[in-house]
């Protein structure tokens, strides 16, 4: 298994427990009155027959809070992900700490910043360099590239799935688009792997039928589960960081009561992906504070509060398009605090230009950083032995040195 | 009183003041205005935001906003010409929506809103639409223009299987198809066999008016 890094401090709280109390009952508040939409009669049928409140013309499903709290309980707060090689098997939750690689819809020019649709070869030798970092433990759907010359946008899911199960023996995310994880299962089962199952809701506050039926096939193929919202501030999710998370907090709570009656006590990976809106063009501000504000919101709710693993997304993403000081500091900000504030697992490696664009040269660069962030929170060793107090003494002031001990 | 009014109409696109608007529209034919000029009002106003936020002084939420205020007041408005049998001049017919398995919407919401406010006549068939909904609206309102938005790069295609229908059903030359969305460019709207393609929401005005050979006043 990999071994990953090892928090061994005290994580961040950047809420009061007050707040974290107010903000859960404002998002049982939301699931009860509100509700949440589910694109699939089978997904409607399932809720009503589990007491939630069910408007089948509306495809409207409101949550009584005891099922809610419950399937909360029924979440592991670890679970176990196989993958082809045994060595790269992944145990997420606890205080463990994993970096998973990023994506772009094409490859980035490392001088200029131009992109251009990556070559099979390309797509084959970045997964190539992403198996062989020592930080990069696991891949999301659709990597490293989303578009791939000669590849029709339909097959791009699973034939990056395939592509990965062939030249990584690491875990991969699967993908939820147009019934793709029919195939991608079946590739896993066949490389004796599991996938990471991939549920993502579409925001405000709905479920799509393709996101709804890869959701029933990982979870029937009992792979663990990753979970997902994505609103962006001031658009599909409230412009307020506290608004969005509760917005965020409901979709994805919704997504946990869903698996737990489908299997319970599946393993879930609660994923962080809010950011606030440009108001000007309408996309999202990658690389902005509020991103690394509203993570540390996040992973103190899910990972102290509610004891659930997290994968916070923001840091592979900049908004930068070259790599240059820019990318650097909205890399950083963002990992640090995730890691910081408790996250399980980080994407990181090879994002350029927000998702637009990924370069393996990038994810090289990114697996330092990711060894630098990984080590922090290791922190420090305070025993008698490091303390160094007797040492200290004889040394004495200077002339005394170090150097000779 | 009637310039009141119709001044009242105006500002209240101006001033994003949706509680009031459907009021306000309702007074102006209880009051004997002429519809066309209180529609008029409205969108000399909605053509000012457009502007507005085509150069960036106005943000987003502006043209949202001014959008609802129109929602809310134009179809009194239309209703009542439509009872007093006059006709509205619009540049042209747009029916837009976001394709099937795709419940995107802002993207879409902004360039209807500017297609609005450059006095087009916009038929919003919503999010998830299906393609026979999209061939059926095209045939009913006999548009100009067929408008499609497709967010994810899986869900861009089905652009391509609407304007295949279109084919069968002898009805790819009675119409321009504009395709947009974040997975598109124009290549894709090439390959696809689309009319065009643009970028942002204040482009996709100017590719029609181009598509209809019109120029860009309103």
């Amino acid at each position: 298994m990999r071994r990953g890094y090892i928090r061994n401090i005290e994580p961040l709280k950047i809420l009061t427990d007050t707040q974290v109390e107010a903000i859960h009952r404002g998002t049982l508040d939301v699931l009860e009155e509100t509700g949440v939409r589910f694109e699939s009669q089978r997904a409607l049928r399932m809720f009503k027959k589990n007491e939630c409140i069910v408007d089948f013309e509306n495809n409207r499903v409101r949550f009584p809070s005891y099922l809610v709290e419950e399937c909360i309980r029924r979440t592991p707060s670890s679970f176990l992900v196989k993958a082809r090689d045994l060595k790269n098997n992944l145990r997420f939750g606890g205080n463990t700490l994993y970096f998973m690689c990023s994506a772009g819809a094409r490859i980035s020019d490392p001088e200029t910043g131009e992109t251009r649709v990556a070559t099979m070869k390309e797509n084959n030798e970045a997964i190539l360099i992403s198996d062989a970092l020592e930080n990069l433990d696991y891949f999301p759907s659709y990597t490293p590239y989303f578009e791939v010359e000669g590849v029709e946008p339909v097959m791009l899911c699973p034939t990056s799935c395939a592509m990965r199960l062939r030249y990584s023996s690491k875990v991969s995310r699967g993908a939820q688009s147009v019934d793709t994880y029919i195939w991608e299962i079946q590739m896993a089962q066949a490389c004796g792997a599991q996938l990471l199952g991939n549920m993502e809701a579409a925001s405000p506050l709905s479920y799509s039928e393709d996101a709804i039926n890869a959701g029933f096939g990982y979870a029937e193929a009992l792979f663990p589960i990753y979970i997902a919202g994505g609103g962006v501030m001031g658009g599909t999710a409230p412009v307020t960081i506290a608004g969005a998370t509760i917005s965020n907090n409901a979709e994805l709570l919704a997504a946990l009561v869903f698996f737990q009656l489908i299997k319970p006590g599946v393993g879930i990976i609660a994923n962080d992906i809010e950011y606030p809106m440009n108001m000007r063009s309408g996309s999202p501000a990658f690389g902005s504070l509020g991103i690394s504000l509203h993570e540390a919101a996040f992973n103190q709710i899910w990972t102290q509060f509610y004891r659930i693993p997290t994968n916070n997304c923001a840091a592979g993403f900049p908004n930068s398009k070259l790599f240059d000081l820019q990318s650097g500091y909205e890399k950083t900000h963002c990992a640090m605090t995730s890691a910081y504030s408790g996250a399980n697992s980080i994407l990181l490696h090879g994002g350029v230009s927000a998702e637009l664009a990924y370069n393996p040269l990038m994810a090289i660069l990114d697996d330092d950083l990711a060894a630098i962030i990984g080590r922090h929170i290791e922190g420090i060793v305070v025993d008698s032995e490091s303390m160094a107090i007797e040492l200290i003494k004889e040394v004495g002031p200077i002339p005394g040195t170090y150097l000779d001990w | 009183m009637s310039s009141d009014i119709l001044d009242g109409l105006y500002r209240v696109v101006l001033d994003l003041n949706f509680e009031d608007a459907e009021d306000l529209a309702k007074k102006s034919i209880e009051e004997g205005i002429d519809p066309l000029q209180s529609a008029e009002a409205l969108t000399k106003a909605i053509r000012e935001i457009g502007e507005g936020f085509a150069k960036g002084d106005l943000f987003l939420p502006d043209l949202v906003l001014a959008s609802k205020v129109l929602q809310r007041a134009l179809p009194v408005i239309r209703a009542e010409i439509k009872r007093q049998g006059k006709k509205t001049h619009t540049r042209g017919k747009v029916v837009i929506g976001t394709v099937f398995g795709d419940i995107h919407s802002i993207g879409k919401q902004m360039v209807a809103t500017l297609l609005l406010s450059s006095s087009y006549e916009v038929i919003d068939l919503g999010v998830n639409v299906k393609s026979s909904v999209f061939v059926e609206a095209v045939k009913k309102y006999n548009s100009d223009i067929l408008a499609m938005s497709a967010l994810l790069t899986t869900t861009a295609y089905e652009q391509k299987n609407i304007i295949k229908d279109l084919i069968s059903k002898g009805m790819r030359d009675k119409v321009k198809i504009i395709v947009g969305g974040a997975p598109i460019n124009q290549e894709f709207a090439d390959s696809i066999g689309a009319d065009g393609y643009a970028p942002t929401a204040p482009l996709a005005v100017t590719l029609v008016n181009k598509l209809l050979g019109l120029d860009s006043g309103g």
